[in-house]
């Protein structure tokens, strides 16, 4: 196979997917419209292995579909007797090894790549409790819960995820960002948002009774707009 | 020693035959305790399904009162356990049970009475979980995951999460009795000449999905009995406050519980493995190939279980080889697709109720089988870890997977278990109803978690509501299929026309012992042991 027409596959086969996701969700969703280097990482390597692990599902679920509508029992026909082929067996063992090899490879550097926490603008601390989060902002002294966290556009901002009590999950599908907050460790992650605008994500890991209620929403604004909210903030407005 | 044709009687209970209620009670009959299995797996599985039908209502539409979230939270752990606990494994153990020492030649399992004791001590288990949900506090809430501290004492004060705890230690040594009783069952019982490459696959696959039970079962008890001791006797485990670490239960729980979804899936691909050939008329393709790649599954099974793991800040290099082991996996699940796909090719394919669900089976495996593939994949998995994307993708593997699969297995096997034939009409009626209404309410489930709802929430956001509305239909439709099952299997058990000893007409090649005997098959199975040439 080519790089062309693993090229042309990867894009057909990201048109299908658009198609039939557009058909299933919101123009903003994190698979069309990425507002985070993490996010269109992520989207890259969702497509690649679309791309590459499209082909065996396609033609297996053709080839039973054959067979079935083919080789129905006919008077007279007898069955076919074969029932092994080792070239076969060898060759179906090592193309999908080979294609598994070639997916580890944007695998590990994107996984690198969001693990690596480039230097940051900004830290916020993301705490959750039952059933609410905590934000701290420790460079300027700022502490608030149960209200969306803000945060300026074209920062790299880290967040240190922690828990008071049970374990919860910050996860904001827009941004690609997931990550457990667990009782007595801190786990660190970040993001870049490109644009403004209000993102909307909730806890991803079961906390109790209102599990389902613990929201998480993040304004995305300005840096200039950012600095005068920050500065209100620390006058405790 | 593989039992000589002389080998004495081993059960004792059959010198006065008993009838009646002690016969099912005091038996040590294999084929008994077998459809025993049978009877309490699809009890849990109607329970464990009118559950997951109550979910899906409450999840029709946002913002609907059905259930208060905290009974939602409960019937969601329940439907799990159970489903999992006491419908997948134990029915595999039934099929299991009943099918494997007649396919190796053997009067019963080499330990009648521990076979008894793994069954009975399913009954206990059910009824602590059963009974939890009407303690106070209700019963265990946390998911079948039970994740600490969510299900230590501090946020889960009453007794439900101790008899989740006590109920899977009863079913999990019960597993662990039957592992032994079928490792030791198909090492020593064969017939004479049965050798390694003669046992059926069937018999391969359950006796390397005991192998898996025996060596992963210990280490949930331990856990489980860790989270009990932080629970009553002031241990701190997986208490932070006190030094204890939450994640370290979730090594120790997914150490068990990756396995177990090979536990749960291996013994169907050996159902398949069987039920295929017979309706093609065709040898298995590959049977070598099928066995090993069944025991390389069961190895590298041991070694995936951070997948579950990538977003609770392991370290990247750890990561890095969870991922890669779990997209290894991906090749000998492969190697059982197309080895399949070349059993059913050339054959004289016969359409028939088990058939229809063997080769659903093949069609839905391999959509679990992709997501799995991305999944493996850690930035992916990130992405859609704990949404609606993993709830599809778990049960394209064990509703598409293990529970087609048990389909197939059971209709194939009732003629002979029974003594009575199914109605065929019906049979295919309940298969399109399964076929379709699990596509209507497991595909949606993907779009759902790559647009970012996540899993386990009694209510969600307006934006996923479409997709919502098609899956609880789908739920419907299962339910209205699930209802033909029953009604079909009840109605053939007391009314059903007598079967044959062998009424689907195997070829020589595909005949396993079990059709050389009457249907059922008699006490201890053969007058003489049957010699394997």
């Amino acid at each position: 196979m080519t790089f062309a027409t693993l090229r042309l596959r990867h894009g057909l086969m990201a048109a299908a997917v658009a198609v039939a996701l557009v058909a299933a969700g919101p123009a903003w969703a994190w698979y069309l419209d990425p507002v985070t280097p993490v996010a269109h990482e992520v989207r890259t390597l969702f497509f690649k292995a679309l791309a590459l692990t499209g082909g065996f599902f396609i033609l297996a679920e053709v080839l039973v579909l054959v067979a079935v509508l083919r080789f129905r029992a006919r008077p007279g026909v007898p069955p076919a007797t074969f029932h092994e082929n080792v070239r076969l067996e060898i060759l179906w063992t090592a193309i999908p090894a080979i294609t598994l090899v070639i997916l580890a490879g944007p695998t590990f550097t994107t996984l690198k790549y969001m693990e690596t926490v480039p230097k940051s603008d900004l830290t916020v601390e993301v705490i959750g409790h039952q059933w609410f989060w905590e934000y701290r902002y420790p460079e300027h002294g700022v502490v608030f819960a149960n209200e969306p966290l803000v945060v300026p556009q074209g920062k790299i901002i880290a967040a240190d995820v922690s828990s008071i009590d049970v374990v919860h999950s910050w996860f904001v599908a827009d941004f690609g960002v997931k990550m457990d907050a667990n009782p007595g460790r801190v786990n660190h992650t970040w993001f870049e948002v490109e644009r403004t605008g209000t993102f909307r994500g909730q806890c991803a890991e079961l906390c109790g009774v209102l599990h389902g209620d613990m929201h998480i929403e993040v304004r995305v604004v300005t840096p200039e707009e950012f600095d005068r909210w920050i500065e209100q903030k620390k006058r405790g407005a | 020693m593989s039992g000589g044709s002389h080998a004495p009687s081993m059960t004792d209970a059959h010198a006065k035959p008993r009838t009646g209620i002690s016969k099912w009670l005091f038996t040590t009959d294999h084929k008994l305790i077998g459809v025993m299995y049978v009877w309490l797996g699809f009890f849990f599985f109607a329970v464990g399904g009118l559950f997951a039908l109550l979910l899906r209502t409450q999840l029709a539409s946002p913002g609907l009162h059905v259930l208060k979230p905290e009974v939602y939270n409960q019937l969601m752990s329940l439907h799990g356990t159970f489903m999992i606990f006491f419908f997948t494994i134990p029915i595999l153990a039934g099929l299991g049970n009943y099918i494997v020492p007649i396919q190796i030649g053997a009067r019963d399992m080499a330990f009648p009475r521990v076979n008894a004791i793994s069954f009975w001590l399913l009954i206990p288990a059910g009824l602590m979980m059963i009974s939890s949900m009407f303690l106070q506090g209700g019963a265990a809430a946390g998911g079948w995951t039970s994740y600490p501290p969510l299900s230590d004492r501090q946020y889960s004060p009453g007794p439900g999460v101790d008899l989740w705890i006590l109920g899977l230690h009863l079913a999990g040594l019960s597993s662990i009795l039957g592992a032994i009783n079928f490792v030791v069952t198909v090492t020593n019982l064969r017939a004479p000449g049965m050798t390694l490459w003669k046992i059926p696959m069937f018999c391969w696959a359950v006796f390397i999905t005991q192998c898996i039970i025996l060596f992963a079962t210990p280490v949930l008890a331990g856990a489980l009995t860790m989270l009990l001791t932080d629970r009553m006797f002031g241990t701190a485990f997986f208490l932070p406050s006190a030094g204890g670490d939450p994640v370290l239960w979730q090594h120790l729980f997914w150490f068990y519980s990756h396995p177990a979804v090979y536990i749960m899936v291996l013994p169907g691909m050996g159902m398949i493995s069987q039920v295929l050939p017979v309706f093609a008329s065709k040898r298995l393709f590959g049977y070598k190939g099928l066995v090993i790649s069944t025991a390389g599954i069961g190895v590298i099974g041991f070694l995936v279980w951070g997948h579950h793991m990538f977003s609770t800040g392991i370290d990247p290099s750890l990561r890095f080889f969870f991922s890669l082991a779990s997209m290894v996996i991906a090749v000998p699940t492969g190697v059982k697709i197309w080895s399949w796909i070349a059993t059913i090719w050339g054959g004289s394919i016969r359409l028939r109720t088990p058939m229809l669900y063997a080769v659903g089976f093949i069609a839905l495996f391999v959509i679990g089988g992709a997501t799995g593939v991305w999944l493996a994949l850690v930035p992916f998995d990130v992405q859609v870890h704990d949404t609606y994307f993993v709830v599809a993708h778990l049960h394209y593997v064990l509703f598409g997977g293990s529970l087609m699969a048990i389909f197939a297995g059971l209709y194939y096997w009732f003629p002979k278990i029974s003594g009575r034939l199914y109605n065929e009409k019906l049979g295919q009626l309940h298969f399109w109803f399964t076929f379709i209404g699990m596509n209507l309410t497991f595909m949606p489930m993907h779009f759902m978690g790559i647009l970012g709802m996540p899993r386990r929430i009694y209510t969600y956001q307006a934006q996923y509501a479409s997709w919502n509305h098609v899956a609880t239909l789908g739920s419907y439709v299962l339910g209205v299929g699930m209802l033909l099952f029953f009604v079909n299997m009840l109605w053939s058990l007391w009314k059903g026309p007598r079967a044959t000893a062998d009424p689907w007409e195997h070829i020589e090649a595909t005949k396993t012992l079990e059709w050389t005997v009457t249907s059922p098959p008699p006490a201890e199975n053969f007058a003489t042991l049957p010699i394997i040439r």
